[in-house]
């Protein structure tokens, strides 16, 4: 069959698919809301329970499922039923039955999606599951329980081969930090020079938001071409080494820059990808300063470098606050550069951060149990450090109230 | 007169813009060329003739310039099918991510019933969780499912991302809708659903737009989950298939640029296009009256 | 058409917060009935309970002989104005006066037959294929108000529709009401803070406070038998003026006293409560009821003597500000009158119109 015509089949069969599973969400959700006055209202919620959830394994998985397993979730449906349709009943009474109709499909997916996903982390985190295991596993289901064995070699084994936890912890703390520093720095650089009335503000602002607007692959990948061995870079050394035997002294020369400097390439290019993004945010910042705060600051004498000082920074902290968050956590989770640059087979560890190590821990070496008990901790870092960074920042007031 | 000071002196003060602005403009070029100048040099690998694919040269236009790579890219690889694999994709999580999106939003926006607040900081705290993280046991349940190497994987996949955020852009848009035209409604003879139906969604057609636009941007551009859940050649995105040509021992590159320039010359366009939009349409306010 | 009866209405939210007390109330069948007071009194909570839009804590609510707590808005056969005239933005004028009648699945001719009806009676027919944004205000408020009109509704309900528009819209759409309620006799109940309205529409005025009804009458009634001393305080423009007192009883004479002025107040005007002493008061007179010449007669109080703080000029009457003690009078004379800030002045009390409130309830004593 054309191939093409074959997969316009199957996303036909996905829609509906997704379609029915709404649909039979919302005949539940229709029955208990609305239906709850009526005398029949009990028997039919009990026994549709079980039903609706066997019409959704049956039309989800089909035949690969047992029927021992059917009837278990029937039954667990019917059980949870029971207090359900009471509560339904004589509790709820039908009130926020539109706005729940209206949520539940989506976030019955995400629940799916999201927090079934997680649950299961947790339970691959204590139990072991690496490619020895894997195909047991899929088989039967089963998995040797480890504990907090996985927590600890997280902290004493490489997820790699040789780099340690907190190498890379520190690392990724430097990476996020180098960057993000140089992103706002960049993008406030740029935008206080864009931010006055110039003839060709437009074409530099497009040129400008380039690197954000290209799809990342491209733009990484292409960047990581150029510092290949025969890459742009080391053209433009090797000829400014001719050209001036002086520099040459000094020891510029073409370098195996993804071997031996991957840290520093890595970050030349994601800094080169996150400068249009702090661009755009504070020059909408800066523009909205009302003029009127600077004219009143040179009536009273401020000179350019005092107004930027008083006026420019602590009106732009409400902007910039929010960015530099985001971009912080963007950051700190960037896989795509890091792996995008160093991760065919045969690339360094040396610019791996907490996240791509894990990545690749998971994908490349197949330590899936290992790499679990990784995620887990690393985001407790993050949650940790997004708390730490809430407060603190709540600590410094609203400049505008 | 030759005695003001020559801060004040009308003169100076008009060289020393004149300067300035001459250094603003300067600086601002070469920045500007600096970012752009990877894309120039994709674009002129990518028609290089076949003998200059991995020469010094850094002219812009090379000699015998020629669209062969685009030709074999478009000949001798899977390119137009990992093109259609991403639109395929692409549009199936948007569609699916919008419409769920519009109506739990609307009811977020709206009723204040119970869990609203605390279900609208889970949907912000998802966004924190590290990509890996999730990843992991996303991909092992796909393939307990058997849904590896399949759209319906991926799609799955897609859409926990999307639906977030596209609940956040939707409800922020649906909070600037004055309620009276929904009161309104309701007194004209719509039930609740329908005054959502029949007034708001059309509406909120500029928010619909730029949360499909986002998703079917995140989507079209990415490049993990795809790497993870897709294996097989036919069924790549055009991430997974350009990755493929910039292997580590054999980089085709003209193919490479080739593919390169033609998946991002649209999506630029697109960004340019829509990023007036998007501005704007996050700040439209109200239609009172 | 029909009567709107409000039982024993009660409206609180959570945490306690009571909007409205038991109120009762009766809309006569094709009566115009404004519901006045300031902001938060809980007006429009009333009218929005009426129409379905907010929740009813307690009482009931009847349409005729409906009962419609339990009914949503589109099944009450009402109309409403509202005070952004919440037009459909993306539809024309034509098809948003049009909407609730396709909602009920009216034949066309009889959907365009009613629209162009009522484009004619508010003047828009020439505005029907624009869209909201190209109207002005005034004209948004007819459109608004003609899609009310199309869908002939039990009782038409507006919620301050006024506010919105500039002080000279505002009157030119009061006679446009006014002559609407005319044609089409309709049971009007109308949401508003501005007491001009009040008085120039209603059939009949219920002024509210506080979640009560302070005093329900007709116009004439209200401003010259205000139950309260708010009601009256809030009704007529310019302001009543209060004067804080202490009624005594002489026992052949009622007298108010306070540290600038000595009223004998003769018995045959009457005077419900005499049996108290001493009584602490505030006497309420109107501007028109304060003469600035010496008048005669039994109804006219004595002298009193104040002197003028600022002068108004209006074009034909000027305001004079007066201070007498501590209490600041206002009177309107001629616009010739020869009397400058500084001047001292005399004032003579027309004493059938002045009104006496007990000080602590404001509860009117005469």
């Amino acid at each position: 069959m054309n191939p093409v015509f074959a997969s316009v089949i199957e996303v036909f069969q996905m829609v509906f698919f997704v379609a029915w599973s709404v649909f039979l969400m919302e005949v539940y959700m229709w029955l208990h809301f609305r239906k709850y006055k009526e005398t029949w209202f009990i028997p039919v919620a009990l026994a549709s329970a079980p039903v609706l959830v066997c019409v959704l394994i049956l039309s989800a998985v089909g035949n690969a499922v047992s029927g021992s397993l059917i009837g278990w979730a029937a039954g667990l449906a019917f059980l949870l039923e029971i207090p359900a349709a009471f509560l339904f009943q004589n509790k709820v009474k039908g009130k926020w039955a539109l706005p729940f109709m209206l949520i539940v499909p989506g976030f019955v997916g995400l629940g799916l999606l999201i927090a079934y996903p997680l649950v299961f982390e947790f339970y691959l985190s204590v139990h072991d599951l690496k490619l020895a295991t894997l195909k047991t596993w899929s088989e039967t289901g089963y998995l040797p329980f480890t504990g907090l064995m996985y927590f600890k070699q997280v902290f004493t084994m490489s997820p790699l081969s040789e780099i340690t936890f907190w190498q890379l912890l520190w690392r990724t703390l430097w990476w996020t930090f180098i960057n993000v520093s140089l992103h706002v720095a960049g993008g406030l650089g740029l935008a206080l020079l864009l931010n006055r009335n110039m003839k060709l503000k437009g074409i530099y602002r497009t040129l400008l938001v380039v690197p954000w607007a290209m799809p990342q692959v491209v733009a990484v990948l292409a960047m990581r071409g150029e510092f290949l061995e025969s890459g742009f870079v080391n053209i433009m050394l090797h000829r400014l080494g001719e050209w001036s035997p002086f520099l040459a002294h000094l020891g510029v020369a073409p370098v195996q820059w993804l071997s031996h400097h991957a840290f520093m390439t890595c970050t030349i290019i994601n800094v080169w990808l996150g400068i249009p993004f702090m661009m755009v945010t504070i020059l909408g910042g800066l523009q909205s300063i009302p003029q009127s705060y600077y004219d009143a600051a040179s009536i009273d004498g401020a000179s350019s470098w005092q107004k930027f000082k008083n006026i420019t920074v602590p009106l732009l902290r409400p902007v910039i606050a929010p960015a530099v968050t985001l971009g912080t956590v963007w950051t700190f989770n960037n896989i795509n550069v890091i792996y995008l640059v160093t991760g065919q087979a045969g690339g360094t560890e040396d610019a791996d951060i907490l996240v791509s190590a894990l990545y690749k821990a998971a994908f490349t070496f197949n330590r899936y149990s290992y790499s679990a008990a990784f995620a887990i901790i690393i985001f407790i870092i993050l949650f940790g450090v997004s708390m730490l960074w809430l407060k603190l920042s709540k600590g410094t007031e609203s400049v505008y109230e | 007169m030759s005695n003001t000071p020559l801060k004040y002196n009308p003169k100076w003060i008009k060289f020393r813009n004149r300067a300035a602005d001459i250094l603003i403009h300067a600086a601002l070029i070469a920045v500007a060329l600096v970012f752009v100048y990877p894309v120039i040099r994709i674009f002129s690998v990518s028609i290089r003739p076949g003998d200059m694919l991995t020469s010094d040269s850094l002219a812009i236009i090379p000699q015998n310039a020629t669209f062969l790579s685009y030709k074999k890219l478009l000949a001798d690889t899977n390119f137009l099918r990992w093109l259609w694999n991403s639109l395929i994709i692409t549009v199936s999580t948007s569609v699916i991510g919008v419409s769920l999106a519009s109506t739990a939003a609307y009811a977020f926006s709206r009723f204040k019933f119970p869990g609203n607040k605390m279900g609208l900081s889970l949907l912000l705290g998802t966004q924190m969780i590290p990509a890996g993280m999730l990843l992991l046991p996303l991909y092992l349940m796909i393939m307990k499912m058997g849904l590896v190497n399949t759209y319906l994987g991926m799609i799955i996949a897609y859409s926990v991302s999307s639906l977030p955020f596209s609940i956040w852009i939707l409800k922020g848009y649906y909070d600037t809708v004055p309620r009276s035209l929904e009161e309104a409604a309701l007194v004209d003879g719509t039930t609740e659903f329908g005054a959502f139906y029949r007034i708001v969604l059309p509406l909120s057609t500029p928010a619909l737009a730029i949360a499909f636009l986002f998703n079917f941007t995140s989507a079209w551009n990415e490049y993990l989950v795809a790497r993870v859940v897709l294996a097989d050649s036919t069924k790549y995105t055009w991430t997974l298939g350009l990755f493929e040509l910039q292997g580590q021992f054999l980089t085709q590159w003209g193919m490479f640029a080739a593919g390169s320039i033609l998946v991002t010359v649209p999506v630029l366009l697109v960004f340019l296009y829509s990023s007036k939009w998007l501005i704007s349409g996050l700040t439209l306010g109200s239609v009172k009256g | 058409m029909a009567s709107v009866t409000f039982k024993n209405i009660k409206k609180t939210y959570k945490g306690d917060v009571h909007v409205l007390h038991e109120i009762s109330l009766e809309v006569k069948d094709h009566e115009f009935l404004v519901l006045v007071g300031p902001s938060g009194c809980g007006k429009s909570t009333l009218l929005r309970m009426l129409a379905g839009l907010e929740e009813i804590t307690a009482g009931e609510i009847y349409i005729g002989d409906t009962l419609v707590n339990p009914l949503p808005p589109r099944e009450r056969e009402i109309a409403m104005v509202f005070q952004d005239y919440a037009l459909y933005p993306h539809m024309t004028v034509r098809e948003n006066m049009s909407f609730g009648l396709k909602l009920r699945n009216m034949p066309k001719e009889t959907i365009d037959a009613r629209v162009q009806e009522a484009a004619e009676i508010l003047q828009i027919t020439s505005l029907l294929d624009r869209r909201p944004k190209a109207l002005s205000g005034g004209q948004r408020q007819r459109v608004a108000i003609g899609r009310a009109i199309v869908r002939k509704p039990k009782v038409f309900l507006f919620d301050e529709p006024l506010s919105n528009l500039d002080a000279k819209l505002r009157e030119e759409m009061r006679v446009e009401i006014a002559k609407l309620y005319e044609r089409l006799n309709a049971t009007i109940v109308y949401v508003t803070h501005d007491q001009i309205e009040a008085m120039t529409l209603a059939s009949r005025i219920a002024v509210m406070h506080g979640g009560y009804i302070q005093h329900l009458g007709t116009p004439i009634d209200v401003y010259s038998k205000p139950a309260n001393k708010f009601v009256a305080g809030f009704i007529g423009s310019p302001t009543m003026n209060f004067i804080e007192g202490k009624l005594i009883n002489t026992g052949d004479s009622l007298s108010f006293v306070n540290d600038t002025m000595n009223i004998v107040l003769p018995f045959d005007i009457p005077f419900g409560n005499r049996k108290d002493d001493d009584l602490e008061v505030v006497m309420g007179v109107r501007h028109e009821d304060i003469y600035t010449e010496k008048k005669e007669g039994p109804k006219i109080s004595e002298a009193i003597s104040g002197k003028v703080e600022v002068a108004e000029l209006l074009g034909y009457t000027k305001n004079l500000y007066i201070m007498c003690g501590s209490t600041r009078i206002l009177t309107t004379v001629p616009a010739a009158y020869e009397k400058h800030p500084g001047d001292s002045i005399f004032l003579w009390l027309n004493l059938e119109k002045v009104h006496l409130f007990d000080k602590k309830t404001g509860k009117r004593i005469s």
